[in-house]
């Protein structure tokens, strides 16, 4: 049960941080990824395109993690456990660009699309056409 | 592994500090022997105050257990990640996974025991009396703490109707625990104060997104069951769909349609779809405790198992098509360790007629 998380810099008009995840993401892994994502941040980041390809499954709690994620690459204050956090104030049915998504394997897909976190994102077939398009 | 002391590249008590005193961490270290014993499945990142700890200097020592590492794996998994990975760069030692027996680890197993047997009693053990149906269900808590609840009750209002709850927190642990006891009795009060499920979900939302500020989501359905015509109306939050089979053989059914989880977003606008269950038809709901199990091999139950299992109890009462699934998710994990809570609800329309009109 481990995931593997693989992170890239892509130069270009608009730099893109590239993190791939391989595995499977659950509630053992999904505060290391939130962690692994304000580190980049934090380090100047501003787009983020998350390579699913190699996902196999994702639990409850990565879908935790995505909303996270969106949160601070939009640079809202982090998750503090103490204090709680808001909504993500994106209305629904709006999607943010910072956080890209690209390569679910359909049982991801499934999960993001039961819950209803598909919305927030822009969701590209593949990495290729994704790093095109942003 | 070796016996002789070794000199870690690290001081030890530096790197532990930051993490002494936290919840559910309870940290020993008993020299010499160059074991580590932790108890994690996490496979966390380094995080800053722990490669700042391991920078800080060296300091002799040996065997170390991490207690009660799993309450939280992101900070506990970062500790443990940094210790491992600076005990490989030494090559000091290996690290070896260990079953917990001490005195440390049984205060936490009896904690453990203790709030899984609070969760239990949130969940509806005893059915409500519901005229013309039979209703059985099964919950089976995971280890850890979890966050599955379901609840049966009859509304207060005119015809009496079945309200069915079943949700998910997500993650594990006491606060998914503590999130759970808070949202079922406000979902309930919801409910009763609401004209259907998708309202009652909207509320719901609203309050733990505005009023109450959780760090956690929660997939939750909740679905109202008119008994004498059996008009079953469904509102879903993020959660797994239920399954219609019907007493006429046709394919089992998926109730599709569905909005976000609650917790994410400011506004659901779930949409409120619905079914008839004419006699001998059945509903089953249940949580992706169900679906996520794991075989030895780590391949998951998924639903076309799900599907095959109420197959095979087809025909069969409530209780029967509930232990059909319950024994198949039981027999497919095998050994392992269930990761998360089971939750499995059915309820049928009884063949012979029964009038459930309340009388006057």
């Amino acid at each position: 049960m481990a995931m593997e998380t693989t992170i890239e810099r892509i130069e270009g008009p608009v730099p893109v941080t590239v993190v791939s995840l391989d595995g499977e993401l659950d509630a053992s892994n999904f505060e290391a990824l939130i962690d692994a994502v304000r580190g980049l941040y934090d380090g100047g980041a501003r787009r983020l395109l998350l390579d699913l390809s190699a996902l196999r499954f994702m639990a409850s709690s990565g879908l935790v993690a995505l909303h996270s994620i969106v949160r601070i690459m939009h640079g809202e204050p982090p998750l503090d456990p103490e204090a709680g956090w808001s909504a993500l104030h994106t209305p629904v049915g709006q999607t943010q660009t910072e956080v890209q998504l690209c390569g679910p394997l359909p049982a991801v897909e499934r999960v993001l699309a039961r819950t209803g976190l598909d919305r927030m994102f822009v969701v590209h077939p593949d990495r290729v056409s994704a790093l095109a398009a942003i | 592994m070796p016996d002789e002391k070794r000199t870690m590249p690290f001081d030890l008590e530096a790197l532990i500090a930051p993490f002494r005193g936290l919840p559910g961490v309870d940290i020993a270290i008993e020299a010499p022997a160059g074991v580590i014993l932790v108890s994690t499945s996490s496979d966390a990142p380094t995080a800053d105050a722990v490669s700042q700890a391991i920078e800080a200097g060296p300091l002799a020592s040996g065997r170390i257990r991490v207690w009660g590492a799993r309450a939280d794996p992101g900070l506990t998994g970062a500790f443990l990640t940094a210790l491992v990975g600076a005990l490989a760069r030494d090559g000091s030692a290996d690290p070896v996974t260990a079953p917990r027996h001490d005195a440390s680890a049984r205060r936490i197993d009896d904690e453990l025991a203790h709030g899984r047997r609070l969760q239990r009693s949130f969940v509806s053990l005893v059915a409500p009396d519901v005229p013309g149906y039979e209703v059985a269900s099964h919950y089976e808590a995971a280890r850890e703490v979890g966050g599955d609840f379901f609840d049966l009750f009859r509304l207060r209002r005119r015809g009496r109707p079945l309200s069915v709850v079943i949700a998910d927190v997500t993650g594990k642990g006491i606060a998914a625990a503590l999130l759970m006891a808070f949202s079922r009795p406000l979902l309930h009060a919801a409910i009763d104060h609401t004209k259907g499920p998708a309202a009652a979900l909207e509320r719901t939302n609203r309050i733990l997104v505005e009023e109450r500020r959780s760090s956690l989501f929660i997939t939750a359905l909740c679905a109202r069951l008119d008994l004498p015509s059996g008009r079953l109306a469904v509102a879903n939050a993020g959660h797994e769909p239920p399954l219609v089979a019907r007493a006429d053989g046709s394919p089992i059914e998926c109730m599709l349609g569905a909005g976000p989880l609650i917790g994410a977003f400011p506004t659901l606008e779930i949409p409120e779809i619905s079914t008839d269950l004419a006699p001998g038809d059945l509903v089953l709901f249940y949580t992706d405790g169900v679906t996520d199990a794991r075989d030895p091999t780590g391949e998951r139950f998924e639903e076309q198992r799900l599907f095959a299992a109420v197959e095979s109890a087809r025909g069969g009462s409530a209780q029967d098509v509930v232990d059909a699934v319950a024994g198949a998710v039981d027999r497919f994990q095998g050994s392992t360790e269930p990761a998360d809570d089971v939750t499995i609800v059915a309820i049928r329309r009884v063949l012979a007629p029964v009038d459930a009109r309340p009388k006057g």
